[in-house]
């Protein structure tokens, strides 16, 4: 018995030995050389190995920003500037600010505005129903409503809203990773320049064909009427393909495109007060536009834009009409 | 045209869903539970009823208020896994046995791993396997109760554990079988003691003529363990009669048709392709018969499915059917 | 009697209208020609509103090597050159032409003599396939003569004839072979001329057997006057979802297998359909351009009266051809063009008909509606029923999960979409929608690798 344990104990023993040598051995043939300042960068990382910032996760990230000789082509979107400037600390570099960004969803064709022509039935994705055809309304461009970009986003900063059929974006947990920019087939969600305590202007349309074409399928669609272009004093914004586009770099918040617009699609959030009326003409309805971002902006920043357009739409189109006719 | 519906091909679906297949896997088991309710009476329909009941319970609780999803208790599948937990226990086994072998089929083996489909061991063989190990008097040893037929309520012990018990007291197969009055007629149509689903080789038979009518399973798996049982007993038969059973004996008697029928073709739990459940049905009979002669249970049914499952994510990586053109 | 061998399904086939002869659809007001009406490059409209134009007079021109031309359906005046939605709602540009009496333009034979003589040379059959704007009409649509023509250092060894019409309720291509039985037999020996092949084969499932004993009967007729004939034969297939597939059609007759990625020609084989045989027939020995075709309107919820065959011409509005079958039923809630297995669902009824236009089917809700999605139960009834052999339910997964290298080692790019995954997963799995997205993702990788190096 006593035997028994000791040759137990002496293999046992022997065993963990030679095996340690062998284990000493590999590891010292094998080793990888690595910087370690690697692991510093990595661990001022976010660590959500989004991609956002165009390598395959943090780590990736990190050696490229190692290796570099300056930072000013990597950047972490989702950590921002604060851990740009981590980063720069660790590897003694500078760093150049960059204004933040936000997720901008470029559609406002709720079931309201944008009349349902047929119902889709198959797989609930965008990509799928965007490759079977232009979709259950007349626009062939806009949002199709099936929330890949949801799907797509990590930080759980997107969500559609279910009465409008749109993605929300919470501006909160909003890192601008630009995931759900990937993954829109329709190239509907835009990064934008966040702009001063969030406020931002921006054409809420993405649809090319005709004016008129676009107005039947969508109420509030972008007609390319080129007057907004006029309007602004800064040349920030471009008609091309019957739909006009502003430069956020350019864009200097004055707002006079917003009231301008006669379909609406321009959109501008988080301003305190409604934007100032040039003309009689468009001033009914700039008068409506601004009284829902207010309340809603205040209470939930999120939560601004469903409420807002669908509000603004409803007044705004009514004048229009009596223009035309 | 009120409604214009527009979805990629195809547009028509043939005229089947789990529901309809779980639904014809119970029908095919009506007849081995007829034959046992007539057999045992109402102690076996109690238990039936605690079975299929708690199954369907738990599994409607944790998709409830775990999940928070629909409730999948629809698609019968929990209904499928009661009976065939009712089939694999003794007619007299306390309900609250039962109870116990639910909760750990649906709530440990199914729905842990994400409900039907996510499972890799069939719920009611782990069942029957984790009450055989929790219970073993309440699952080998016990009194038949008195059944509607009026059949003389035997001693309990099946022919397996007999026979084992025989050969462990140093007799030979053929005083065995001449001490307790042993026939194959008894065993193809009622068998004297076993668990419910052990009685009758005729009546699981039928249910799995009804599978194969209906297509809801393939024959290979079934027909692959029913004939490695057969000849692989055989060969040790044929060398030594006296300490090693024939085949038949061995193809009728314990779990072995019930588990080749109902269990060992469960979807979720076998392989994929025809070859792979020819060679998970191998596999089965192999063990099925190594623990019957060389174990310390006299019956290895339940314990060969459940080893086969794990080796099928295996099975199905290396068993993929011929692919046209390649 | 032949079929492929592995996979298949076996909806039922529901040829509801197969009883009714083809009719002669009155010409509309206005038709709109699409300009892409086949696989490749669309045709560039070369005429400007204003335009008188005659009936099978060109009027769009191919773009590029795969392409096709097209003709006036119509004699009238062009009112407009420019987009208007096909049935997917997509722009494509239309000719939109005001009719009026048929003016048929010069050197096209519209007598019904029948033109047995094969022309022997082989450049002019594919000169008037081509200038006749022949497409593939058995679905894709591929421009017929660059078919016809494989590439030198490939042999074609056998012709097969597309009959199978293996789509449930369709039954345009069986009333053809009834009623245009011998113009079918021709067009295949004018095929199998220009190939120079000496087999022929016509494939038809056995749920025809009055198409098989019709197109048997004018083979054996046609025998007799020239030697042109000889080597066709009639195969009868057994009936099996989707015996008319290309490479199950191979697989049924010739025992071959299509390599992965490559055409019928690798292993010696040109499928046509029978409609494209007809369509060669009328090119070549009438001079007759492709600007009609047969479309069957029918649907369990039509009545019995109101299941048609139609000859159409391209350009006729698909609503115009509902309205005069008398109106879309109220209890219709999906129109399919094609058949319900391979069909697409028609978004906007007022596009226009196309070269490959086969049908109008009417679905229910019931039918067609498609039911909640549960969860996989591994019964493996996609993979049994894959006729390419392919593993559906582990490909959804694949997809969902965005794994490229695994979906192209599992073969996805194989996949034909034929849909008999979808139509047998009892889970209802959207198998097909997921799998069809990502087979168009790993090609287009698989060909941005290969373009670099060429």
């Amino acid at each position: 018995m006593t035997t028994t344990i000791i040759w137990t104990i002496a293999i046992i023993t022997i065993l963990g030995v030679v095996l340690a040598v062998v284990l000493y051995l590999v590891a010292k043939k094998f080793k990888v050389e690595e910087d370690p300042r690697i692991d510093e960068v990595e661990k001022v990382m976010p660590g959500a190995n989004c991609g956002g910032c165009g390598f395959a996760g943090c780590r990736a990230f990190a050696q490229s920003c190692v290796e570099a000789m300056n930072l000013d082509s990597n950047y972490c979107p989702v950590g921002g500037n604060d851990v740009m400037k981590k980063v720069a600390a660790v590897l003694g570099l500078e760093v150049k600010e960059k204004a933040p960004m936000v997720a901008v969803v470029r559609c406002n064709g709720t079931c309201a505005n944008r009349p349902k022509t047929n119902e889709y039935d198959g797989y609930q994705s965008c990509k799928v129903k965007a490759a079977l055809y232009s979709g259950d309304t007349g626009c062939f461009y806009g949002c199709l409503g099936c929330g890949d970009c949801v799907a797509a986003c990590q930080f759980g900063a997107i969500s559609m809203d279910p009465e409008t059929g749109l993605p929300v974006v919470d501006e909160e947990k909003c890192t601008a990773c630009g995931a759900c920019v990937k993954a829109c087939p329709r190239r509907v969600i835009e990064l934008r320049n966040k702009g001063p305590k969030g406020r931002r202007v921006f054409v809420s349309c993405v649809n090319m064909e005709k004016g008129a074409v676009a107005r039947k399928s969508c109420k509030v669609a972008c007609i390319g009427c080129g007057k907004c272009e006029k309007a602004c004093p800064f040349g920030a914004i471009k008609v091309e393909h019957n739909l006009a586009y502003i430069d956020f770099e350019k864009c200097r918040l004055c707002r006079k495109c917003v009231v301008e617009c006669p379909t609406g699609a321009i959109h501008d959030v988080n301003f305190p007060t409604p934007p100032v009326k040039p003309a009689p003409k468009p001033a009914a309805p700039a008068q409506t536009v601004t009284p829902a971002p207010k309340p809603a902006e205040t209470a939930a920043p999120a939560a601004e834009k469903p409420v807002a357009p669908v509000k603004e739409t409803e007044h705004k189109v009514e004048p229009e009409k009596k223009s035309e006719e | 045209m009120n409604r214009i519906l527009v979805s990629p091909s195809p547009h028509i679906h043939a005229k089947t869903s789990t529901s309809v297949l779980m639904r014809d896997v119970v029908i095919a088991l009506l007849p081995s539970v007829i034959v046992s309710v007539l057999y045992y009476g109402w102690a076996a329909l109690a238990l039936l009823a605690v079975s299929v009941v708690s199954c369907i319970l738990v599994e409607y609780l944790i998709t409830r208020f775990m999940f928070k999803a629909p409730g999948t208790i629809g698609d019968w599948s929990s209904s499928v896994t009661g009976v065939l937990l009712f089939l694999n226990l003794p007619p007299s086994c306390p309900w609250w046995v039962a109870v116990i072998g639910a909760i750990f089929a649906i709530g440990v083996i199914k729905m842990t791993f994400g409900g039907l489909g996510q499972n890799l061991f069939n719920p009611a063989i782990a069942a029957r396997v984790f009450l055989l190990v929790s219970f073993p008097t309440f699952m080998t040893n016990w009194a038949a109760p008195e059944g509607f037929l009026g059949v003389d309520a035997v001693s309990g012990a099946t022919p397996l554990g007999i026979v084992k018990e025989g050969l462990a007291q140093g007799l030979t197969l053929p005083e065995i079988y001449a001490q307790h009055d042993f026939s194959y007629l008894q065993t193809l149509f009622i068998n004297i003691g076993g668990s419910a689903g052990e009685i009758s080789a005729i009546a699981i038979l039928a249910g799995f003529v009804y599978l194969l009518a209906r297509k809801v399973i393939r024959p290979y798996i079934t027909l692959s363990v029913l004939a490695t049982v057969f000849v692989f007993s055989g060969i040790f038969w044929l060398v030594n009669p006296d300490q090693y059973t024939d085949p038949l004996f061995n193809l009728l008697t314990g779990g072995v048709l019930l588990g080749a029928v109902f269990m060992a073709t469960d979807y979720v739990t076998s392989p994929m392709s025809d070859k792979g459940g020819i060679i998970f049905g191998v596999g089965i009979g192999l063990l099925t018969i190594l623990i019957r002669y060389f174990g310390s249970y006299p019956e290895g049914m339940s314990f060969a499915i459940l080893i086969m499952n794990s080796v099928v994510p295996l099975i199905n990586k290396f068993c993929k059917q011929k692919k046209y053109g390649r | 009697m032949k079929t492929f061998s592995i996979g298949g399904v076996h909806p039922d086939d529901k040829k509801i209208s197969a009883g009714s002869n083809i009719e002669v659809l009155p010409i509309p007001k206005t038709v709109y020609i699409s300009m892409a009406q086949h696989l490749g490059g669309p045709a560039k409209a070369i005429v400007a509103p204003g335009d008188k134009v005659k009936t099978g007079q060109v009027i769009g021109e191919p773009t590029g090597f795969i392409s096709a031309y097209v003709h006036s359906s119509v004699t009238g005046t062009v009112k407009s050159v420019g987009l208007r939605k096909d049935l997917a709602g997509i722009q494509v540009v239309h000719v939109e032409i005001e009719t009026e009496p048929d003016e048929w333009a010069e050197g096209i034979d519209t007598s019904d003599t029948l033109v047995t003589d094969i022309p022997q040379d082989r450049q002019f059959i594919i000169d008037r396939i081509k200038n006749n704007g022949v497409v593939g009409l058995g679905g894709a649509t591929f421009p017929t003569h660059v078919k016809l023509c494989p590439p030198p250092d490939k042999k074609a060894e056998c012709l097969i004839l597309n009959g199978a019409e293996c789509e449930p309720y369709l039954t345009s291509d069986y009333r053809i072979m009834l009623e245009k039985t011998r113009q079918i037999v021709i067009g295949a020996a004018l095929m199998k001329k220009v190939l120079g092949v000496q087999k022929t084969v016509i494939g038809i499932e056995e749920n025809k057997p009055e198409a098989i004993k019709a197109m048997t009967a004018a083979v054996a007729e046609l025998q007799k006057i020239s030697q042109d004939y000889n080597g066709i034969e009639v195969q009868t297939l057994k009936k099996k979802y989707p015996q008319g597939g290309e490479k199950q059609l191979i697989d049924a007759v010739m025992h071959r297998q299509v390599k992965s990625m490559g055409l019928p020609i690798d292993v010696g084989a040109v499928v046509q359909n029978v409609a494209t045989s007809l369509a060669v027939y009328d090119a070549v020995q009438k001079n007759m351009p492709l600007i009609s075709n047969t479309l069957t309107v029918t649907g369990d919820c039509l009545p019995a009266d109101r299941q048609k065959n139609y000859l159409f011409r391209i350009g006729y509005p698909l609503s115009y051809i509902a309205e005069y079958n008398g109106g879309v039923p109220a209890e219709a809630a999906k129109a399919v063009s094609g058949g319900p297995m391979m069909g697409k669902a028609i978004a906007n009824l007022d596009a226009a008909t196309l070269k490959g236009s086969s049908s109008i089917l009417y679905m229910t809700q019931e039918q067609t509606a498609r039911k909640p999605e549960s969860n996989c139960i591994r019964c493996g009834k996609c993979a049994e029923a894959c006729p390419m052999g392919l593993e559906p339910f582990l490909l959804n997964k694949l997809a969902r999960n965005g794994m490229m290298e695994d979906l192209e080692a599992n073969a996805v790019q194989d996949c034909i979409e034929c849909g008999c995954c979808l139509y047998s997963c009892p889970a209802n799995i959207p198998l097909l929608d997921v799998i069809r997205v990502a087979k168009g993702e790993v090609i287009r990788a698989m060909r941005a690798r290969t373009a670099p190096k060429k």
